[in-house]
């Protein structure tokens, strides 16, 4: 097996949950949250603008196997769709990786976790935001 | 072909070539100021690898790899960027690097990146690639152009490759298709330019052709700098104005045209 690097950043251009955060300040975020878990940050990989493109988090899928995990700078950059979600969990823990949000500081790393962070993300999909 | 009799000629085939192959390179307009980036790059780099100072700053960047390793490149990288953007002189420096060709792609109006990138690739590491993307897919106003200025000779798979803008749309729309980057790499392949540039010389590109780098697969390490340059008034996208660009020659008229105010009281 080749040696492990680290956690790459994943950030966007898209807006979440209609808001937007600079890069760098998503970056910040990432590394910020890496250095309180004393985890190694590597370079971000930004993800497409085009919506509904999630080819950047295919490339970091296929980097796995170099990797310890992923740090998203938030949940709400996953797909949307349910199963595709959790085929990405499936294989980040097959790996023997795991997946972080530093935004919403949660954590995949067992099959365990993936209950709590489809539950934030299925009361965000139905809940209502007071404006 | 420009068709205008507006541009001086030496503008007209500038703009032809741009338009046609997407990039073009230049001598650096200012080389003493180029010397005292690589050289200030070079010292930067030896303070963090605790070595004297060389007086071959070429030759020291070139053979880095044999100082440094792979786990501790982004500490190096880190180190010399932040050392560099420190610098006062640094970005109008690098403006003057490639003035005349950014004034005549651009405009003379402009804004600048805020901070300069750093990119250090050394032979055989793949930890730090830039997969195939268009800058405008991750933020980038299709408005802005990109000066790419290599501190060390650059050439085949050391530099980096643009896909020329003959195909470019039709790569594009295949996209959709494909899974991931590597993909649209494989896809890409037989059409990509590499660029080589030997120190010295700078480039600027249309950052909106697919673009990237691979495995440095020759001798020597490669250190290039970049940096994004748009017209002040052009659209933005999420690239802002202030956060990540800022104004470096906003003109009188321009200062007097936000200021100004049309004689008012008349409903009253």
């Amino acid at each position: 097996m080749p040696e492990r690097s680290g956690h790459r950043g994943y950030i966007g251009a898209r807006p979440l949950n209609g808001s937007r955060a600079p890069q760098h300040v998503q970056n910040i975020v990432i590394r910020d949250y890496a250095k309180r878990r004393n985890l190694q940050y590597l370079l971000s990989a930004v993800e497409h603008i085009m919506p509904g493109s999630y080819m950047i988090l295919e490339d970091l899928l296929d980097e796995l196997p170099k990797l310890n995990g992923i740090i998203c700078y938030s949940i709400f950059m996953l797909p949307p769709d349910e199963a595709r979600r959790r085929a990405i969990y499936d294989r980040v823990l097959h790996e023997g990786c795991d997946l972080h949000a530093a935004v919403e500081e949660i954590s995949v790393r067992s099959k365990d976790d993936i209950g709590a962070v489809e539950d934030i993300l299925m009361v965000q999909k139905y809940a209502t935001i007071l404006t | 072909m420009i068709d205008t009799a507006f541009l001086q000629p030496d503008e007209q085939a500038l703009t032809g070539r741009f338009i046609h192959d997407g990039f073009v390179t230049a001598p650096a307009d200012d080389r003493a100021g180029l010397d005292r980036i690589q050289r200030r790059a070079a010292e930067l780099a030896a303070d963090y690898l605790k070595l004297p100072h060389s007086n071959d700053p070429l030759v020291f960047l070139d053979n880095v790899h044999s100082r440094v390793s792979v786990e501790d490149l982004n500490g190096l990288r880190m180190h010399v960027i932040g050392g560099l953007n420190a610098e006062p002189w640094l970005r109008p420096t690098y403006f003057r690097l490639a003035r005349s060709t950014i004034e005549t792609i651009v405009g003379n109006e402009l804004c600048m990146q805020r901070r300069i990138n750093l990119s250090i690739q050394m032979p055989a590491d793949d930890s730090s690639l830039l997969a195939t993307h268009s800058d405008v897919w991750s933020g980038d106003s299709p408005f802005e152009v990109v000066v790419w200025v290599p501190l060390v000779d650059v050439y085949r798979t050391k530099s980096m490759y643009l896909l020329p803008p003959s195909v470019n749309g039709e790569m594009q729309d295949r996209m959709a298709s494909l899974r991931s980057a590597e993909e649209l790499y494989k896809t890409i392949k037989p059409h990509l330019v590499w660029i080589d540039i030997p120190y010295g010389h700078v480039l600027l590109f249309n950052q909106t052709l697919m673009h990237g780098n691979r495995v440095n697969e020759e001798a020597g390490t490669r250190w290039t700098m970049n940096c994004r340059f748009k017209s002040i008034m052009s659209p933005y996208a999420d690239k802002r104005f202030g956060e990540f660009f800022e104004p470096i020659s906003l003109r009188p008229a321009t200062r007097i045209g936000m200021q100004y105010k049309l004689p008012g009281g008349f409903d009253a």
